[in-house]
This record gives structure tokens, C-alpha cells and sequence, in this order.
């Protein structure tokens, strides 16, 4: 078998595997908790798209999960909306968002825009908890907001068992994994790589840098958004704390650093990695030992950037690389290299 | 929020309400205001030097704020000793953390990104301290609020004809103004801060100068731990101390340390200044998360009008 | 016609005036060197060009189009293209990408994109290397890759940034080649040079800049004899008159 063959068998594999494993795991609390894996993935890929390609630190990114999830909430409770629609105007409103936000803070350097996009996230978040009504809005401040598990249907973005959700991620997932993959390839991945990492050389070569990385904080937002959306139709509760909170913005970032920001299967890899971790010591530690995983993601942070600071994916990627090739007698020729990370 | 609460208990005895005594009581805030706001200012002036320096964001600042205020109130409970002698185990034992801090865990991203301005890497390797040091505080020590209740600065207020004037943040304010010049004369008279002012400016050429940079790193994040330290027996006699205390500190230091201007002794005195008394200031005319909202608004419009702040030098971000 | 005309150029830094009341020009098809003492002002003069700075008096006019103040990435659209003096490679991708970042100009698809690098690589003999990650490239192929991925922008004036320096005298050589070869195929040039074997060799018409002020003009027999180029360059005990 070619090396491109056993490559794509081990895709399809993959897809099997995620598309039939509701079939197999019955059990509803065990697949809430691959849900929100999925959930972690996405938010962490679609992260990627500003932080991995565009080379800054966005530490606010959990405001656009707010956003997201606020608006296809209110347009449903008040307006009868359905909750796809409201998903796609969440994404836009996100989108313009984060163009404001992305407008003044991609001209200043590493520390001063982390700082930047952290006040401003938890700018959004406080004024959301001081505001109960927008003019005809409800928006209830810290109490949050309820959606009643009434209208079931997928018009409602309703389901009565957690499969409809599983689905619904996954399909997510992989969509926005795919996007990811097009855009790396296309003459916007190459110009954010390379306003990223030489900016005045990618200036002189025709790259405007700062539009590259505007057009790609708006992608980012966009389906950060969506992913609010679907996090407040599956939990059925919204609250600033919980879907805008600074440690949710962290979060996405530090799973996404962990893994390999930058790559395409590193957020993901870091999501597969550490989520476990944080839902099984939560699980058996939760009482005993409160905090524990945070201790454990603080040192496996630290570990990674000293040994590994391009993330976990290099290793596993060269590994998953070398067993191709001996697997299929053959070497990765012919293809040109778009990523050395 | 602590002030809230006191502010209230403070209405209550002023019984009538006429014009002379709401002057008092907006005087008042504004003096409390300040006092607190130069503790602010105390506990950005460690960050400021620390990234006026090594140009790096230490996210591990309100964790070590934190772990100041446990060695500090261990020190005290143990010996029973006025908060303020515990200066005496305080700095020296937070010096060395922070010394060695930047020995083990930043030195090598340091060395691994010579080549690059800012090291973002040491942002995240900052944070992993700040949840490690959190959550190991809460693993151990418990999640309950602490405070040394039975010391001689706890509640005491000075009367200043119709005010009430804190005393422990009076003490604080004291100590802060006290530290500011010292730390300023330091690093400009003394060889070592001199030393400091020279890396921070060039450290390639600080380094051909027979500079060794990175104990000179090693040297200003001691300091500027020692000077966290310092702050946090200022804030014992009269704050809660639980595990999770920093992290109110820590986004409360960048603003000031950007407000006031990166490695400005005398910015971050009056950045921690002028939060104190938008804090104490704007409760009377909206709700405390509102003041919140205005701070983070004032951020923002310093990072992009001015980023290098009121008094800092500008560089070429 | 004039590709590039200069009129009356000024660049202040507050107080320092690193470019002072410079005015040339450049015919298409030419090869024009630019040599003088360090600090002489000849790399601000070319960001002011190259649309880093904007000129603090003066007019800088492309193909006919004032280009004052004109941002680099829509310059190198207008077909003005430049290395960098220190090399800015983008070290972490293979050279391939790198070139073809310059190619993206002409297109939006990546296969173009791609097969248009490949072209530039084998006029400047480097598809051998074309995988090879761009850090781990000696300071020569380096300084290619610089030429390379200005090159695939397609520009009609080039402008050479002391490309040369830091190469051995045989690496000089290829590059001299490979610049005549670039002329060749019609694009205009300018080049900042301290190799005197090199600028000598490649220009048509070199220009002095010392303190900011252009001090001769002309064929390079009749500048290196000029006086004063040999008081700025060796002070005033070499002067033979």
C-alpha cells in the first residue's frame, strides 16, 4: 500500500470509529463528556485560526462563546427564532466584533495584545453582568439566562437524548478541521504564516499583514460563535461565568499551546490529551483533592513549553510520520512542505 | 467587595445628610481612595520593575502576592508578633522564591528564545506557575478565607475632624511611598541597580559590559518578588487571605503597571493610585461592577492612546 | 522612460537629516548602483523608496505615480520589489514556501502560485533546494532566497539591499551573474553595494551618497577616479591632483 493510501485508510478508520460510537456507548454521561471533547476541539481549532496562523496570543476569545451563545438565545426565548438562525447571526455579530476588537490590538506586539484582548473579554463579560435589559432585550445580568426543554425537534435545535449532539459536534468539528486545512493551503494560510513570522519581509513581498490577520480573526470568531450556540442548546443554561468567564478563554488557549498552535491536529491533540485529564481528576478528585487537575494542566503547561514549545503534535506527528513510513516502505516526497511544525 | 461593605457600616454614622457631610464623605473616599490605591500601586511596583526588566508579562504575579500573604500570616500567627515585623521573614523568603523562580522555570525559555523580543512562551509558562501555585495553596491549605483577626492595625480608624481615616491603609500607604524611593534609589545608585537599569535598556550590550544577564533576571525578579512581599503585610492586617486572592491583584497590576508606564517606579504608584480612587470614588454614583467596567475602559484607552503609559519610556511596540 | 525619478529627497530623524536634498533617477532596463560610506544614508533612502518611511520633503515617483508615503505591500503590487540588508527569511518553512509568498502577488491559487516559484527557482539555479527548511540555509543561499522571493513577485524595478554582503568572492561572482540575468530579462535595478568589484562590475551608472547628500554621479571609471568619492571614502591625503 502507498504511504497516501494507508494515510487516508487511517482517516476513514478514524471516521468510522466517530460516526459509530454512539452506536456503541450507550451511556449518556459518558457521551456528554466526548460532547463537550468534540466541544473543546472545535473552540480550540477554531482558536487556532488567530493564535496558531497569525502568531498572536488571544486571551479573550470566550466573549465571542458569549456572543454566540446570547444571541440565538434571546432571538429564541423572545422572538421565536430558531436557533439555527440564530446561530448564523450570533457568528456575524462575533465576526464584526471581533474586526473592532482585532482592528486596534493587531498593531501592538506579544504582551500588550494578550493584555489587550483579556480587558476586553472581561470587559464584555462585566457589562453583560451589569445589564439586565438591552431595550427590549432580556439580557439578566449575572442571573443568566434558561432555555425550557419544551419544542424538541431539530427545527429547535431541541433533541431529547445527547446522540443529536454528538452528531451535530462532530459534524462541526470536522467542518471546521476541514476549513482549517483549505485555508493553511490557500493564499490567506500562506500570508498570515508569513505576516506572522516575518512581518516587514511579508510586507515587502505584497502581504498586508494586518487585513491577513483581521480576515482571519473574523473567520475565528464566526465559528468560535457557532460552537456558543450549541453549548447553550445542549446545557439549556447561560450565565456570564460560564460561557464568557477569563478561565474558559484561557482554557481554549492553553489546550490549543499545548497541543501545537499553529498545526491543524495540534488543538485537537491537545483537547484528546487534556480533557480527559481535567474530566477524570475532577470526576475521582473532585471532593478530595479540589483543584487538582488545574495543578496537573499548570505543570504539564510548563513541561511542554520547555521541552516542546511547538506543542505536543511534533513528537506524535514525527512518530505517526516514521510509522507510515515503515509501514508502507516509502518516504514523504513530492509534496511541498507546508509545515515544518 | 470589601469596600462596599465598609462604606455602608461608615454611612450609617454620618445621620444627617446635608451638604457639609457628604463633602466629608466624598473627601473621605477620596483620601481611603488613595491610601489603598498606593497600596495597588505597592503591589504593581514588584510587576513593573519585573517587566520593566525581562520585558515579559509574569501572570504568576497574583500567585505570588498570594503565597506572600500565606508566608505572611503564617509568620505572624506563629510568632504573634506585630504584622509589620513580619517584614523580617517576609522579604527575604520571597526574594529567594522569586530568584529561583526565574532560575528554574523561566531561564531556560529565556535562553531557548534569545533571538525573539518578547517572549510570548514566558506568558504561558507564567500562567502554569500561577494555576500550579493556586491550586497546590487550595489542595493544602483549604479553600477558607483566613485573616488575623487580633492584631493591633485590624479595624483601627484615625479621626481626622468628620472622617474616618484607615489606619492599616495608612500604615500601607506609608510603606508604599517608603519603598518607592528606596527601590528608586537603588537602581540608581547603587551598582547592582544600575546593573538592572542597563539590561533593561540593551542586554546584549549590558552583557558585553561584563554583565552576567541572566543572574542580573535572576537579581530583578528577587526584587521585584521582595517588593510583592512588602505588599502583602501591608494588606494582612486588614484583607482576607484565601487561595484564590491573587487573581483580583494580578489583572489589577498589568492595568496599573500599563496605566502608569512599564518599569515606572514612580507610574505605578500613581497608576495603583488612580485605581484606588476610581474604586472608592465611583461606588457612591454606581454599582461596583460598573467601576469595575470603567476600569477595564480606562485600559483599553491608555493601550491605544498611549501604550507606554503616564510615565513610561516609549518603545518601539 | 524614467521608472524611478527622486526629487529633492529629505528624511529627518527629529533632529538628524539622514537624507539630504536627494534627487536621481533611473531609466528602465538600467542597472543604477548606490555606494558610500557607512551611514552615508543609502538604506534610509531606500525605505523612503520602498515605502518603510515616509520622506519628510521630497517626491518619489514610480513609473510616472507618485509613490510618497505608498504602503510596501502596495508598492510591491506595482511591480516594486526589495531585499532586505539583514536577511528576512521565513525561517520555519521550506524555501519553496517562502517563494511562493512572492508569487501570491500574481495569483490566488496555490498551484500557480507553486509552479510560478518553481520557475524563479530554476532561474536562479535553487530548485534543488527547494524542501529545505529556510533556517537551516547557509548566509549565500540565503541572500538567493531573498533574490528569489522578491523575484517572484514580478516586479519591473528591483531594488538590492547590500546583497552581497557577507558572500565569499567566488559566491560575489554568481551573484553578479545572476543579477545581469535578471536585467537580462527586463526588470530594472537598483542596487546598494560596499563590494567594490561587485557594484563596478554590475552597474551601468553608480551614484555617491555621503551624508546624506549625493556627491558624484556617473559611469563607474569616471566615479571611482572622481575626487571627491575618494576624499569621502579615504579622506583627504589620497587625493592625486
Amino acid at each position: 500500500m502507498t504511504r497516501k493510501n494507508i494515510n487516508t485508510s487511517a482517516f476513514i478508520l478514524l471516521g468510522f470509529v466517530a460516526f459509530g460510537l454512539p452506536l456503541v456507548l450507550r451511556s449518556p454521561t459518558y457521551l456528554h463528556i466526548i460532547i463537550l471533547l468534540y466541544l473543546y476541539a472545535y473552540l480550540t481549532t477554531s482558536w487556532n485560526l488567530v493564535g496558531g496562523f497569525a502568531g498572536v496570543l488571544p486571551l479573550g476569545h470566550s466573549a465571542f462563546i458569549g456572543i454566540g451563545a446570547y444571541a440565538s438565545t434571546i432571538l429564541s426565548l423572545q422572538y421565536g427564532i430558531s436557533p439555527w438562525i440564530g446561530m448564523i447571526a450570533g457568528g456575524l455579530l462575533a465576526a464584526i466584533a471581533g474586526i473592532l476588537i482585532g482592528l486596534p490590538t493587531f498593531k501592538m506586539r506579544g504582551a500588550y495584545f494578550a493584555l489587550a484582548t483579556i480587558a476586553f473579554g472581561e470587559g464584555i463579560r462585566v457589562m453583560v453582568e451589569n445589564i439586565d435589559n438591552l431595550g427590549p432585550l432580556k439580557i439578566n445580568g449575572p442571573r443568566g439566562l434558561q432555555i425550557p426543554p419544551t419544542h424538541i425537534g431539530f427545527g429547535n435545535f431541541m433533541f431529547a437524548g445527547k446522540e443529536p449532539y454528538y452528531y451535530i459536534i462532530l459534524v462541526m468539528l470536522i467542518g471546521v478541521l476541514a476549513f482549517t486545512y483549505f485555508i493553511s493551503r490557500s493564499k490567506l494560510g500562506y500570508y498570515l504564516n508569513a505576516g506572522g513570522e516575518e512581518p516587514e519581509a511579508a510586507m515587502s513581498l505584497g502581504v498586508n499583514v494586518a487585513r491577513a490577520k483581521l480576515i482571519a480573526m473574523a473567520m475565528s470568531s464566526f465559528l468560535t460563535a457557532l460552537a456558543g450556540t450549541f453549548y447553550a442548546q445542549f446545557t439549556l443554561y447561560i450565565h456570564p461565568k460560564s460561557v464568557m468567564s477569563l478561565d474558559f478563554s484561557f482554557e481554549i488557549a492553553f489546550i490549543a499551546l499545548i497541543g501545537g498552535r499553529g498545526s491543524i491536529a495540534g488543538p485537537v491533540l491537545g483537547a484528546l490529551l487534556l480533557r480527559p485529564v481535567s474530566d477524570f481528576s475532577r470526576i475521582y478528585f473532585g471532593s478530595t483533592l479540589p483543584g487538582l487537575h488545574l495543578v496537573i494542566f499548570g505543570t504539564v503547561l510548563i513541561l511542554v513549553m520547555i521541552f516542546q514549545p511547538r506543542g505536543l503534535q511534533e513528537p506524535l506527528s514525527k512518530f505517526y510520520n516514521t510509522l507510515l513510513d515503515r509501514i508502507s516502505g516509502q518516504t514523504r516526497q513530492g509534496e511541498v512542505t507546508h509545515e515544518y511544525s | 467587595m470589601q469596600m462596599r461593605a465598609s462604606f455602608a457600616k461608615w454611612r450609617s454614622l454620618h445621620l444627617t445628610f446635608n451638604r457639609d457631610a457628604d463633602m466629608n464623605f466624598i473627601l473621605e473616599g477620596t483620601i481611603n481612595g488613595i491610601l489603598m490605591g498606593s497600596i495597588y500601586g505597592l503591589t504593581a511596583l514588584g510587576l513593573t520593575v519585573i517587566f520593566g526588566v525581562l520585558k515579559v508579562i509574569n501572570f504568576a504575579h497574583g500567585s505570588l502576592i498570594m503565597v506572600s500573604m500565606y508566608v505572611a500570616y503564617w509568620a505572624i500567627i506563629f510568632t504573634g508578633v506585630h504584622p509589620y515585623i513580619a517584614l523580617i521573614i517576609v522579604v527575604p523568603v520571597m526574594y529567594f522564591f522569586g530568584y529561583y523562580l526565574q532560575d528554574i522555570i523561566i531561564k531556560p525559555i529565556f535562553k531557548a528564545e534569545k533571538d525573539i523580543r518578547e517572549p510570548i512562551t514566558v506568558i504561558i509558562v507564567t500562567t502554569g506557575v500561577w494555576y500550579i501555585l493556586d491550586n497546590l495553596t487550595l489542595l493544602i491549605f483549604g479553600p477558607q478565607y483566613r485573616s488575623i483577626q487580633n492584631n493591633p492595625l485590624r479595624g483601627k480608624m484615625l479621626e481626622f475632624g468628620d472622617m474616618l481615616i484607615s489606619v492599616p491603609k495608612l500604615w500601607g500607604f506609608v510603606t508604599a511611598v517608603i519603598t518607592a524611593f528606596a527601590i528608586y534609589w537603588f537602581l540608581q545608585k547603587t551598582r547592582t541597580g544600575r546593573a538592572i537599569r542597563a539590561t533593561s535598556l540593551d542586554r546584549e550590550a549590558a552583557s558585553l559590559m561584563g554583565i552576567n544577564q541572566f543572574k542580573i533576571y535572576n537579581i530583578a525578579f528577587g526584587i521585584g518578588t521582595a517588593v510583592v512581599g512588602i505588599s502583602a503585610v501591608t494588606l494582612v492586617p486588614f484583607y482576607n487571605i484565601f487561595p484564590s486572592v491573587g487573581v483580583l491583584f494580578d489583572i489589577k497590576g498589568f492595568i496599573i503597571v500599563v496605566l502608569g508606564g512599564l518599569g515606572s517606579i514612580g507610574g505605578a504608584i500613581l497608576g495603583g493610585i488612580i485605581i484606588g480612587l476610581i474604586e472608592s470614588i465611583a461606588p457612591m454614583f454606581m454599582t461596583a461592577t460598573w467601576a469595575e467596567a470603567i476600569v477595564y475602559a480606562l485600559f483599553l484607552v491608555v493601550l491605544f492612546v498611549k501604550p507606554s503609559g503616564l510615565f513610561g519610556v516609549k518603545y518601539d511596540w | 522612460m524614467n521608472i524611478l525619478e527622486i526629487n529633492n529627497l529629505v528624511k529627518d530623524f527629529g533632529g538628524l537629516r539622514a537624507v539630504d536634498t536627494l534627487s536621481l533617477t533611473i531609466e528602465e532596463g538600467e542597472i543604477l548602483g548606490m555606494i558610500g560610506p557607512n551611514g552615508a544614508g543609502k538604506s534610509t533612502a531606500f525605505n523612503c523608496i520602498a515605502g518603510v518611511y515616509a520622506p519628510t520633503k521630497g517626491d518619489v515617483y514610480f513609473a510616472g505615480k507618485k509613490i510618497n508615503g505608498v504602503k510596501p505591500w502596495n508598492l510591491c503590487k506595482k511591480g516594486l520589489a526589495r531585499t532586505f540588508q539583514i536577511v528576512k527569511p521565513f525561517r520555519s518553512k521550506s524555501v519553496l514556501y517562502n517563494v511562493m509568498v512572492g508569487s501570491f502577488v500574481t495569483t490566488d491559487k496555490t498551484a500557480v502560485a507553486e509552479g510560478k516559484a518553481l520557475n524563479v527557482l530554476k532561474i536562479l539555479s535553487f530548485e534543488n533546494k527547494k524542501d529545505e527548511r529556510a533556517g537551516n540555509l547557509t548566509i549565500a543561499e540565503l541572500k538567493r532566497l531573498e533574490i528569489a522571493r522578491a523575484l517572484a513577485t514580478e516586479p519591473k524595478l528591483l531594488l538590492f539591499d547590500e546583497v552581497m554582503a557577507g558572500l565569499r568572492p567566488a559566491e560575489v561572482d554568481e551573484m553578479v551573474q545572476i543579477i545581469k540575468k535578471l536585467r537580462d530579462q527586463g526588470i530594472t535595478i537598483f542596487v546598494i553595494e560596499h563590494i567594490m568589484r561587485a557594484i563596478m562590475a554590475l552597474s551601468d551608472r553608480i551614484v555617491v551618497i555621503h551624508f546624506g547628500k549625493k556627491i558624484a554621479e556617473g559611469p563607474p571609471q569616471e566615479v571611482a577616479s572622481d575626487e571627491n568619492v575618494i576624499k569621502a571614502y579615504l579622506g583627504d591625503e589620497y587625493v592625486v591632483s
